[in-house]
């Protein structure tokens, strides 16, 4: 207890001195936690976006072609079969629904305006499956498929793209396949929806499937991309397991076939992130031991400076165990106090930064764990740095410290 | 009467590096009782101050035996030896040695701290030494620090300090040194009347005046006792 109160009179003399030594492990401090919740702010970000997806859906996809790295999603000579959507409608217990997908880029043009779209072939369940919101107009029917119709959904920014502000739903657009074009009536303009796995619907023109299979993407029983859905969140990965041994069995190669579903992304996602919050932290903990280098340059110092003091104690009677424990709570008084400021002043620093940064979707979060490893590390640095200028205090001969002028 | 304190053919050699060694006792024995106020007097250089470092057990001697209090201080450990500095030994210096951060009253308690008295007995206890020493408005003085505090009372209150733990004796080296007259006459008032209440002294001067106030007047020369005569 009178050790705490010493070390609180010594430190209390020379304020501007103790101050700065706790600068470094102050910035430190708000540095890593910081740096860890702008990590944890991102990882949630990204999270919530892939989540808007539907913990459920599963997309199939080619494979890269080894060594060439091609686009698969736009791969005509696709290795994906319409037999493939049956065997997984047959054959996967855990899968809900699955529905295939012809892809294709063209020319589209309107009026005066050409610009290269995405056209899809789908079927009307795909908009449920996938869960994509219609904006205006009406969503493509089993009808459209019956007739073959030359309708078309549009995409929320190329409908912007091609139509400005203008209402696109009632147009018609053209599809320019290079040797004929195509003429598409808008029934539809689609909500703004962002990206779904593979799939970016602001961009596309989604068509019923047999007019496309018939008129712009003949694949010759071929499909672009499968989607499906598990019947829930929780056999979401027993569904992708099925579908990979289904369609391992006919194609005998793990290479050309992808299946991709949320879950597997978000560890992906949050791998990676964990990798970038990590590296953030270990540089800003770098400035953290460098607080604890110029705390141990401090306490030194001190140790010096209070040479006579250390000689008259042991005269009176102080051990050395004592003097070390002294000058040990005093280096540690330092990094607490500097550690406890560090956490307050990060909240305050994450306030500014979320305030700052609210119209680039950045999100702060600062999360238990920092707070508790940062200040524990202060806790640890002030330790690990106060322990040899405290043995040198300790090691003093008592007649040459009363001696020290 | 019995020897509280006993020197035995102590030798101080201080080595400086390079083979140069300084022999700063040269072989001395004495002995000193309870009670008595000795006086240890030389000319500059001639080894009072490392003789008495060596009786205050904050040095050891390079050979020889000192016992005190039948205890022999080469037997003991560095922490033994604070244990018993703090127990057995009041120091008193040229230059206070107060600690600056601390008020009157705490470099006081300091001693009673390293010993594990409770705080409330320090308090009480501390109080009263520095009544007994004669700091003027004690109840106001024993919160000041001392640079608030002049050369004589800083003195008085180092004095008070030393008698916290009720040491066997008191060591004082020069303790009027750095003060004016009137000052220094207190001083050696307070040291007769500790001694008249049974205390045992030991104070080292080079002024004839300080040395007359002991009963007993040890003189060194060159690390060797010349003279040990008892003038009372
Ligand atoms: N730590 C030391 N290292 C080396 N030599 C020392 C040391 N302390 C004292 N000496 C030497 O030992 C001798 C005796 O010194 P000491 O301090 O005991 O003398 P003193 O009688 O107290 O002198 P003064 O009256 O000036 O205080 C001197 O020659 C001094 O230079
Ligand atoms: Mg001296």
């Amino acid at each position: 207890m009178e050790i705490l109160l010493e070390a609180f009179r010594s430190l209390g003399k020379d304020k501007l001195r103790t101050f700065l030594s706790m600068l470094g492990i102050v910035i430190g401090v708000i540095a890593v936690i910081v740096a860890i919740a702008i990590g944890a702010g991102t990882t949630a970000n990204v999270t919530a976006r892939i989540s808007s997806l539907g913990s459920n859906v599963i997309i199939i996809t080619p494979g890269f072609t080894g060594g060439f790295g091609g686009r698969a999603a736009v791969a005509l000579t696709s290795v994906l079969q319409e037999t493939d959507v049956q065997n997984i409608q047959q054959m996967a217990p855990d899968v809900a629904d699955v529905t295939p997908i012809l892809q294709k880029s063209f020319n589209v043009i309107y009026q005066a305006t050409n610009t290269v779209v995405t056209v899809v072939g789908a079927y009307p369940d795909t908009f449920s499956i996938l869960d994509l919101p219609l904006q205006s107009g009406r969503l493509l029917n089993q009808n459209d498929e019956n007739s073959d119709a030359n309708v078309a959904v549009i995409g929320n920014t190329i409908a912007t793209t091609l139509f400005g502000n203008e209402d696109p739903v009632g147009q018609t657009v053209y599809v320019s396949t290079g040797s004929f074009q195509v003429p598409l009536t808008i029934v539809g303009e689609l909500q703004q929806t962002g990206s779904k796995l593979t799939f970016n619907p602001d961009n596309m023109l989604i068509i019923p499937y047999t007019t496309a299979a018939a008129k712009l993407i003949q694949l010759n029983g071929g499909v672009s991309q499968i989607i499906a859905s598990a019947k829930s969140a929780q056999t979401a990965l027993n569904a992708v397991d099925e579908i990979n041994n289904i369609l391992y069995m006919r194609l005998q190669n793990t290479n050309q076939y992808r299946v991709i579903s949320q879950n597997q992304i978000l560890s992906t996602v949050s791998q990676t992130t964990d990798v970038l919050t990590l590296l953030l932290a270990s540089i800003a903990a770098i400035s953290m031991v460098v607080g604890g280098i110029g705390i141990m340059n401090i306490m030194l110092v001190s140790v010096t400076e209070r040479t006579k003091e250390i000689g008259v104690k042991m005269a009176m009677g102080a051990t050395r165990r004592r003097i070390m424990v002294e000058f040990l709570v005093e280096s540690m008084f330092i990094t607490i106090v500097a550690g406890a400021i560090g956490v307050g002043l990060s909240f305050l620093i994450a306030a500014i930064v979320t305030y700052l940064a609210s119209g680039l979707g950045l999100t702060v979060i600062i999360t238990w764990p920092s707070i508790v490893l940062s200040f524990g590390v202060s806790v640890a640095i002030g330790l690990f740095f106060g322990l040899y200028p405290a043995y040198l205090a300790s090691k003093k001969s008592p007649v040459e410290a009363l001696r020290y002028e | 009467m019995a020897a509280l304190l006993e020197l035995k053919n102590v030798k101080k050699i201080y080595d400086m590096g390079r083979d140069i060694q300084v022999e700063a006792l040269k072989g001395v024995s004495f002995s000193i009782e309870e009670g008595s106020y000795t006086a240890i007097m030389g000319h500059s250089g001639s080894g009072k101050s490392t003789l008495l470092q060596i009786m205050g057990c904050l040095d050891r001697a390079t050979s020889g035996d000192i016992i005190i209090k039948g205890t022999a201080v080469k037997d003991m450990n560095d922490f033994q030896l604070a244990k018993f500095r703090n127990k057995t030994i009041g120091f008193v210096f040229q230059s206070f040695n107060l600690i600056g951060n601390l008020t009157a009253i705490e470099n006081v308690e300091l001693p009673m701290i390293y010993a594990g008295v409770p705080r409330a007995e320090r308090r009480k206890r501390a109080m009263e030494l520095l009544k007994l020493v004669g700091l003027e408005e004690p109840e106001e003085r024993a919160f000041h620090r001392p640079n608030q505090l002049s050369g004589g009372q800083q003195q008085r209150v180092a004095i008070a300090r030393a008698l916290a733990n009720d040491p066997a004796v008191i060591l004082a080296d020069e303790p009027t040194g750095n003060l004016a007259t009137n000052q220094w006459r207190r001083i050696l008032d307070i040291f007769k009347r500790l001694n008249e209440s049974g205390k045992t002294i030991i104070i080292v001067t080079h002024d004839p005046l300080v040395g007359q106030e002991a009963t007993r007047i040890i003189t060194l020369e060159d690390g060797a006792i010349i003279k040990d005569e008892r003038i009372r």
